[in-house]
């Protein structure tokens, strides 16, 4: 094949490719943003309170102060009543 | 969702009392029937099923107007709100007939006595357990709700 040739052949085949269009027609932003919204409405509102996300996100003073709290309940069960009247 | 902002801070804050509920009437049931505390549901459970839940709606539409004002952290906001429940709860209690007080402490239900000197412990007690409901529940219901 000659060298014009080649060039003939070139230009029919990008005649023939469509143009690609290299800026998109839409932001796809809010798209990715509906879905992740999706996927977190999609799970049980407990499973997300208990997550271990959720958990290892709690400062270690919350956690000493609820182990207080268990241990004082336990310390004084007959207190039970009382806290529950107060709940 | 925009709307109606304080009515969803209303329904976030009734709803860990709300929930409660179920605990505290069957804590109630399993102290009367299993340990023979002789409490009076009744009268007792009128202040968890109608007060509490209504005032802690009430306190959360109050954060949400504290928002844009200069305002405590959530979980100190609801830490403060024992020094209104418990004057409340001891009346209340008192005029319903199961809280009087005696030379060694307050007896509940004629049968728990709590010394004196036990009460500041217990109230202590008390703004830590409502300090952790406020800043994990309600903060997380408020979340879920969309006034966070």
């Amino acid at each position: 094949m000659t060298e014009p040739e080649q060039k003939q052949v070139a230009d029919r085949l990008k005649q023939s490719l469509v143009p690609m269009n290299l800026e998109l027609h839409r932001d796809l932003w809010p798209n990715m943003l509906r879905r992740i919204d999706e996927g977190a409405r999609n799970r049980q509102w407990f499973a997300v309170l208990f997550s271990p996300a959720a958990l290892s996100s709690v400062p270690w003073f919350d956690w000493a102060l609820l182990a207080v709290l268990v241990v004082g309940i336990c310390a004084f069960p007959k207190s039970i009543p009382i806290w529950l009247y107060h709940f | 969702m925009n709307s109606h902002p304080y009515l969803r801070a209303y329904m976030a804050g009734t709803a860990v009392p709300t929930m409660m509920l179920l605990v505290v009437l069957s804590g109630f049931l399993i102290a009367r029937h299993a340990f023979q505390i002789p409490i009076p549901i009744e009268r007792a459970i009128i202040f968890p099923m109608a007060l509490v839940p209504n005032i802690f709606g009430v306190w959360n539409i109050f954060y949400l107007w504290l928002r844009p004002r200069p305002h405590l952290p959530i979980g100190l906001h609801g830490a403060i709100l024992p020094f209104i429940l418990a004057p409340a709860g001891f009346t209340l209690a008192t005029f319903s007939g199961f809280l009087s007080a005696s030379s060694g402490g307050l007896v509940w239900f004629h049968e728990v006595v709590v010394p004196y000197g036990l009460l500041a412990v217990g109230f202590l007690f008390a703004l830590i357990a409502y300090y952790l409901v406020w800043k994990y529940l309600v903060g997380f219901f408020n979340e879920v709700l969309g006034i966070a």
